[in-house]
Formats: structure tokens, C-alpha cells, sequence
């Protein structure tokens, strides 16, 4: 079984903390990660949302007390450590048309919205999103990825691609109501929405 | 989530300390742990208290609070 741990952060400086993650990746095959996945948010050049994927699925609490991991917000200059979001992915929507533009253009247009947020029954968001995929399609989202808490039955995350940016913000202005889960995003001690781009995915070295 | 990654000390076992009483980080930490290794996560507690200081439980739930401003 896989995990993948996500945090919502801002970094003090985004050259100097990319720069280290170059430094950084060397430990992280001793933590059993396997790639890590970095997004910029459009509307905040310090806002960064990682992701860290794992092959297999080692103690959340030991992982996230591992001096590596602290080692990985010290060496990004920052001093308060954002709640971290650790689960599984369980539904992988991919609602691109054959149609749709590809190749490197289209990506950087591609924006991604995350949000980790309670739904109360992920049963029944799946079955929404099922329903309500040709619309969701029609608005642009290419794709809908829903991830599953492991410490909470009602938490998720869902990363969402969406074609344009233009797109993206009528998405969330006026979403589907399978999409309803946004406006809780920003709740108590979850993030806000973000809405970015993809910076890099990087494989970690050695794994 | 993990909002205490020292400890390992969900948003679930934080809110439900403070859904107890607890109204600083020092109460949160003695009733579940949370923050009382490095304190780094102090910053997220105090959003969840402030939260649900805001606006009681008996309106809407704290956990439905906005960490923002939003409405």
C-alpha cells in the first residue's frame, strides 16, 4: 500500500528553498520516499503545496518525526510547521477528451487546485463526482484525483487539473455541486484552496 | 491531519481538546500533547482555539469555523 504525505506551506524564499531541495533529496530515500511533487501558488509567490509519494506505507508517526523531515522545513527557512496531510489516493478521474491540446504548452497552462478538506461521506463525493464527470469535464477539469486520510474517515484531498486558469477561477466561482467541497476548504485548521501550477515532479535518487 | 508532527497528534484529538475546554496552547498540550515537544505546530493550534472561540458550537461547529475571515 502506498501514502502520500501533503503540506500547505509558504516558503521564506522559493529560490533558496528549491535550491536546497536538491540538497535535501539525498535523505530522503532513507524515509522510503519515492517522488515528490511541488505546485506554486498563483496568487502568492511563497505559498508552495508538496506532495511526497511512497511506495510503501511506513508508520505515519514515526515518518513525520524523523529528524529528515524536520530537516526538510529547516533547510526551507521555515520556523512554523504546517499541519500535514498523510493518505491514500483512492480515485483517479482522468476526464480528458481525446480532443483536448496536449504537449508542453497546454501543461504550463494547466492550473491545479488542492484542497484538503472534510467531506463527511467520501462514498458519497465518489459517486457525485461519477455522475456529474461529463460536466465537470465540460468545465475544463482534466483531472480529478481524491486521496483518502488515513487518521481521518471523513478527510480528504483532492487535487484537481484544470485546462486554463480562466477556467480554473469559473471553477471555483461557480463550481458543480460535486465540487461543493471547496467552499469548505480554509475551515478551522485546513488550508485554504490553493490554486497553482505545477513547478516539478521530482524522483527521489536511488529509489 | 497531523498538526503535532513531534507527537503525531491529529486535528481530530486537538479540536476534541478543545471542543473539552481547552482555550490556550499550554491547555491544548496538557490535555493531548500537541505542541508541548518543539511547539512549531503552536501556530495551527492557536488558529483552531481562535476558531472556535469565534463562534460556539452551539451556532455552528467549530471545525466549520473559517481560518480566513471567510463567512
Amino acid at each position: 500500500m502506498s501514502l502520500v504525505l501533503a503540506a500547505d506551506y509558504r516558503v521564506p524564499d522559493f529560490d533558496h528553498w528549491w535550491a536546497a531541495l536538491t540538497d535535501d533529496l539525498p535523505r530522503l530515500p532513507s524515509l522510503g520516499a519515492h517522488h515528490i511533487v511541488v505546485y506554486r501558488s498563483l496568487e502568492d509567490a511563497s505559498r508552495v503545496f508538496v506532495t511526497i509519494g511512497f511506495r510503501e506505507r511506513p508508520p505515519v508517526d514515526a515518518l513525520l518525526r524523523s529528524p529528515v523531515m524536520f530537516a526538510w522545513f529547516d533547510s526551507a527557512g521555515v520556523d512554523e510547521l504546517p499541519p500535514m496531510f498523510a493518505g491514500e489516493v483512492v480515485e483517479k478521474f482522468d476526464l480528458g477528451s481525446p480532443a483536448r491540446p496536449a504537449g508542453p504548452a497546454a501543461a504550463a497552462e494547466t492550473v491545479v487546485v488542492a484542497a484538503i478538506v472534510p467531506v463527511g461521506e467520501l462514498d458519497r463525493l465518489r459517486a457525485r463526482v461519477h455522475t456529474a464527470a461529463d460536466r465537470i469535464a465540460a468545465s475544463g477539469v482534466r483531472r480529478f484525483w481524491i486521496y483518502r486520510a488515513l487518521d481521518d474517515a471523513a478527510e480528504v484531498m483532492i487535487l484537481q487539473e484544470i485546462a486554463t486558469e480562466r477556467q480554473a477561477e469559473q471553477w471555483i466561482r461557480h463550481p458543480d455541486a460535486a465540487a461543493g467541497f471547496m467552499a469548505e476548504a480554509g475551515v478551522g485548521a485546513y488550508p485554504p484552496l490553493f490554486v497553482g501550477r505545477l513547478v516539478q515532479t521530482l524522483e527521489v535518487p536511488g529509489t | 491531519m497531523y498538526i503535532c508532527l513531534c507527537l503525531g497528534v491529529t486535528t481530530i484529538t486537538v479540536q476534541h481538546a478543545i471542543d473539552a475546554g481547552a482555550r490556550s496552547t499550554k491547555q491544548v498540550a496538557e490535555a493531548c500533547g500537541a505542541g508541548s515537544v518543539c511547539g512549531r505546530c503552536g501556530h495551527t493550534i492557536r488558529t483552531m482555539i481562535e476558531a472556535a472561540s469565534a463562534d460556539p458550537p452551539a451556532s455552528k461547529p467549530a471545525r466549520l469555523q473559517r481560518r480566513w475571515g471567510r463567512s
